[in-house]
């Protein structure tokens, strides 16, 4: 990933072999079970509590906290060197093996190991270092690294891994895992007997006993720590922990969230040199700092530290999912790998994958550290763009998934599975908050501290289409839906109450289901060619649907079809007459009930009287000249409208992505906004715009529970009902 | 209450995949052992292995004892017999202090484990198990304990769970009352 193009081809690689993105996607469905079922009965939230107090406490006592395992361990005849990088680290094996005259090391798995290069260091004296972990020795024998933490050779398929034992051992074996699997037990066997040296990880460093312990499932950690006369454990500083107590809290949450399992087969505590072979063993603890001081230090990243390497977070990651762990990651890889790569191999190795996620937050939701992995990498991402410049890097990632439908709309709906444990739970389900979704997460800043952002909805309004049931015989018009990402995957509900109210006044809707994102916030974010992209897709569905018109609730929607699909597509003839047809036959929901079918005059029988402001959005009033349209449908409905001073003055959602690079503008400008709802008096707040419900939504209810912000189509579709 | 943690012991312990069964008496824990067991077993001479004779009750029974240096006994030996220090009810776990080197190999190197258990041994969960495996490291003896979840176990090929990888592929777990009561003992 030298450079931008390798990474650009690396990425488009990824993508065009799906066979391994389907393999990630069936191990996510299968691991988001499997880590529901392990942690029943237990509180998730209050353990991984526990968990960040204790990392944060080791954090702040590191120093004494290392003292004291020191002690211990040489008391208990360990010696313990401090590397300060992974260099020194590497030339104190190197060293030692010489001593002893050791030219093979058998090795369990160590991802220190791996940031080291250790394997390629001990080989250019030599030595020869056998991977026995089964996942590490299919990597070595492939000359690869690994592409996940718990599962390193996640990306290899069976038959692959036949043809590398078949090439080691010159007899063919069959691609059956079974036969693969005895195969290593057999020939690896011998590495553990021959080995001068074994050399492991460590999940966790005791500082009050001086002993490591091993979280490990082959069982050949146990081999290769009993069988050599001596012990190397590499292990990065991070790793230590005040007691066993914590220790065992640890074990209770990092099994559960790696695989699933209530506990791995092994847990292996070893203190200083136990016996061999009726001797003492050498055992050497190298504990590394490879920039784990320095991310200690840093205040907004210190967290990542907290780690216990459980890879969940890559489990979950649309990304991961997407691309997989060579192209989304270094050594580490996911979430956690774009903040240690930025740390242990600089910011530039990370400057792409900083920028490649898509900030879901799923990665944060099943994190049993607590670390919010999203802000972290959201600040890493400010600090490539600082360093780098802005368009220097290209977010390629997001642009395959953006242009890939049914991709980019599974991976919102696996976004939505997860937010569950992130979200307030008090607060109804209209006033669902917090989670940076898709594709907003373009807006590279984050304002969650003045204002909530809502989360993604149980149930896409596309998801929703073919159990809403409409009882229009005759329609007057057949028109088709437009739904745009906000009403579709946060607003579900305004698309479902204008149906309601278009079936009342006769008209069947349609929803063309392979229309896409209407490729505003990739335009925004200078990314023309995924803006083409999106429109073809979308002008292809309607065009198909043959409907008699178009209709929108979101404004910014209107004008992309209207407008910018004709302008994009101006390149390319043959589109840009469809565009073309498609763009007079579009309007806003609104306008079209009130200019098409005269709906004010029809709804007169209704009465609710209640009062409410108006919010005029941007886009809706200024792009497609309708404020009187929603007014005259809110007051014929039987809605007194009490007007708020400058209506029509941009709530800070921003409408323009430039608003959204300065964030203390737009929140200057939402202030004002709050404050003029709040005048009116009034408790209902209604617009007709999902990126200015989010932002009323979450400002209005920071400053006031009691005031509630809705769609126009909303309110239409509760007088509907009254009157029923 | 107890027999309580004892079935949580053993569902949590088979759904790992261990043989759990209740033995009457050891010397059908013994019969037990010598009607599955295979190749060379090695017994390390523990403290409750010598008071309950163990070592000459499998012999009697024919069970194939090995009795030299057991990184003699070849690179797959058949079976692995111990007693534990205690279990874990709450994930199947049994805790054994393997310090002892030939107590490492018996447990590491063959294809079968056998473990004697006493049901009192067997502690609610984990967390239990901070009060024990904290006095195992008064001092600053050099101490090797294992937690033992199970047969060894692998996903690293297509993520399908594989079961012995390097470890023991079978795991028996024999509940015999009256063996032993006490934590730090095996
Ligand atoms: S927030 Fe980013 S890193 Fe985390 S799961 Fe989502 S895309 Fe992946
Ligand atoms: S960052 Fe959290 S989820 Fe990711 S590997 Fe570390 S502990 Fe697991």
């Amino acid at each position: 990933m030298a450079t931008n193009d390798t990474y650009k081809k690396s990425v488009e690689a990824a993508i065009a072999n799906p066979k391994l993105s389907k393999a990630l996607h069936l191990f996510g469905d299968a691991y988001l079970i499997a880590r529901e079922n392990a942690y029943r009965g237990l509180d998730f939230e209050a353990m991984r509590t526990e968990l960040a107090a204790i990392k944060d406490e080791v954090r702040v006592r590191r120093k004494e906290l290392l003292a004291e395992f020191i002690q211990n361990a040489e008391a208990a005849g360990s010696k313990v060197f401090i590397a300060k990088d992974t260099k020194e680290a590497n030339d104190y094996v190197i060293n030692l093996a010489k001593q002893k005259g050791a030219r093979h090391i058998a090795k369990s798995k160590s991802m220190v190991s791996e940031e080291a290069h250790l394997n390629k260091a001990l080989e250019a004296h030599g030595i020869k270092a056998s991977e026995t972990d089964l996942g590490e020795w299919i990597i070595q024998l492939a000359g690869q690294r690994p592409s996940h933490m718990v599962m390193p050779a996640i990306h290899m398929f069976k038959e692959e891994v036949a043809e590398l034992f078949t090439k080691e051992c010159g007899t063919r074996l069959t691609p059956e895992i079974k036969t693969l699997v005895d195969h290593a037990r057999l020939r690896l066997r011998k590495e553990y007997f021959n080995a001068d040296i074994g050399l492991t990880g460590a999940n966790f460093l005791v500082a009050n006993t001086g002993g490591i312990g091993l979280v490990t499932n082959e069982g050949n950690a146990r081999l290769c720590a009993t069988l050599p006369k001596v012990h190397v454990v590499f292990a990065g500083i991070h790793k230590l922990v005040r007691n066993i107590e914590d220790a065992i809290k640890i074990t209770r949450l990092l099994p559960r969230n790696a695989t699933g399992q209530l506990l791995t087969s092994y847990i292996t505590w070893i203190r200083g040199a136990v016996p061999v072979n009726g001797e003492q063993k050498e055992q050497h603890i190298v504990l590394i700092d490879g920039g784990r001081e320095a991310l200690y230090e840093s205040k907004v990243c210190q967290n990542a530290l907290r780690c216990i390497q459980c890879g969940a977070c890559a489990n979950v990651c649309p990304v991961y999912q997407t691309v997989g762990g060579h192209v989304f990651g270094s050594i580490y890889i996911s979430a956690i790998g774009i903040i240690l790569t930025a740390f242990y191999e600089g910011l530039d190795k990370a400057k792409e994958i900083t920028r490649a996620c898509i900030g879901c937050r799923s990665c944060v939701a099943v994190c049993p550290s607590k670390i919010d992995l999203e802000e972290i990498i959201l600040h890493l991402r400010n600090e490539v763009t600082k360093d780098f410049g802005m368009g220097v890097v290209k977010n390629v990632a997001f642009k395959a998934v953006m242009k890939n439908r049914g991709l980019f709309h599974s991976m919102v709906r696996a976004a939505s599975k997860l937010q569950g444990p992130i979200t307030h739970k008090n607060r109804s389900d209209s006033e669902r908050r917090i989670i940076r979704h898709l594709p907003l997460h373009f807006m590279d800043r984050d304002f969650t501290e003045w204002r909530d952002l809502p989360s993604i909805a149980p149930k896409s309004f596309r998801d929703q289409f073919d159990s809403i049931p409409q009882q229009v015989t005759n329609p007057q018009y057949r028109v088709g839906f437009f739904v745009g990402c906000g009403a579709d995957f946060v607003y579900p509900e305004v698309g479902v109450s204008m149906i309601k109210v278009l079936n009342s006044l006769n008209v069947e809707v349609v929803f063309p289901k392979s229309q896409n994102c209407c490729g505003i916030p990739a335009l925004y974010a200078g990314d023309t060619e995924t803006g083409v992209d999106l429109a073809k897709q979308s002008v292809q569905a309607f065009t198909d649907a043959k409907v008699d018109y178009i209709l929108c609730i979101c404004p910014t929607c209107t004008m992309a079809i209207k407008r910018d699909f004709v302008d994009r597509l101006a390149d390319h003839p043959q589109w840009s007459a469809k565009a073309m047809a498609l763009s007079s036959k579009t309007m806003d929901a609104s306008a079209f009930m009130e200019n098409i079918l005269g709906a004010s005059a029809k709804l007169k029988a209704m009465g609710t009287g209640k009062a409410v402001t108006y919010h005029d959005s941007c886009h809706l009033k200024r792009g497609s000249n309708v404020w009187k349209e929603p007014r005259a449908l809110l007051l014929a409905s039987g809605h007194d409208i009490k007007e708020m001073k400058n209506s029509d003055r941009c709530c800070g959602f921003g409408g323009t992505y430039s608003f959204l690079s300065h964030p203390q503008i737009s929140r200057q400008i939402t202030k004002d906004k709050v404050e003029t709802i709040q005048d009116t008096g009034v408790k209902t707040v209604a617009t007709d715009c999902p990126g200015c419900m989010i932002m009323l939504k979450g400002a209005v209810g920071k400053a006031d529970e009691t005031i509630r912000c809705v769609h126009t189509m909303e309110l239409l579709a509760e007088a509907l009902d009254k009157t029923k | 209450m107890t027999d309580n943690i004892t079935e949580r012991f053993i569902e949590a312990a088979k759904r790992v995949g261990a043989e759990v069964l209740r033995m009457n008496t050891l010397q059908d824990a013994v019969t037990y052992i010598k009607d599955t067991a295979k190749g060379n077993t090695l017994v390390p001479e523990t403290s409750l292995v010598k008071r309950h004779h163990l070592r000459a009750l499998l012999s009697e029974a024919g069970a194939d004892v090995f009795t030299g240096k057991f990184r003699n006994a070849g690179e797959l030996p058949g079976a692995g017999i111990t007693f534990c220090n205690f279990c874990l009810a709450d994930t199947g776990t049994v805790v054994l202090d393997s310090t002892d080197e030939e107590m490492r190999l018996a447990t590491t190197l063959p294809e079968m484990h056998f473990i004697l258990v006493d049901p009192t041994k067997i502690l609610r969960d984990n967390l239990a198990a901070v009060e024990p495996m904290t006095a195992f490291h008064q001092g600053n003896e050099p101490k090797f304990i294992a937690y033992i979840t199970g047969p060894s176990r692998t996903a690293d090929i297509e993520r399908v769970l594989t079961i012995g990888c390097h470890g023991p592929r079978e795991v028996h777990i024999l509940l015999v009352a009256g063996i032993s009561s006490d934590l730090m003992e095996n």
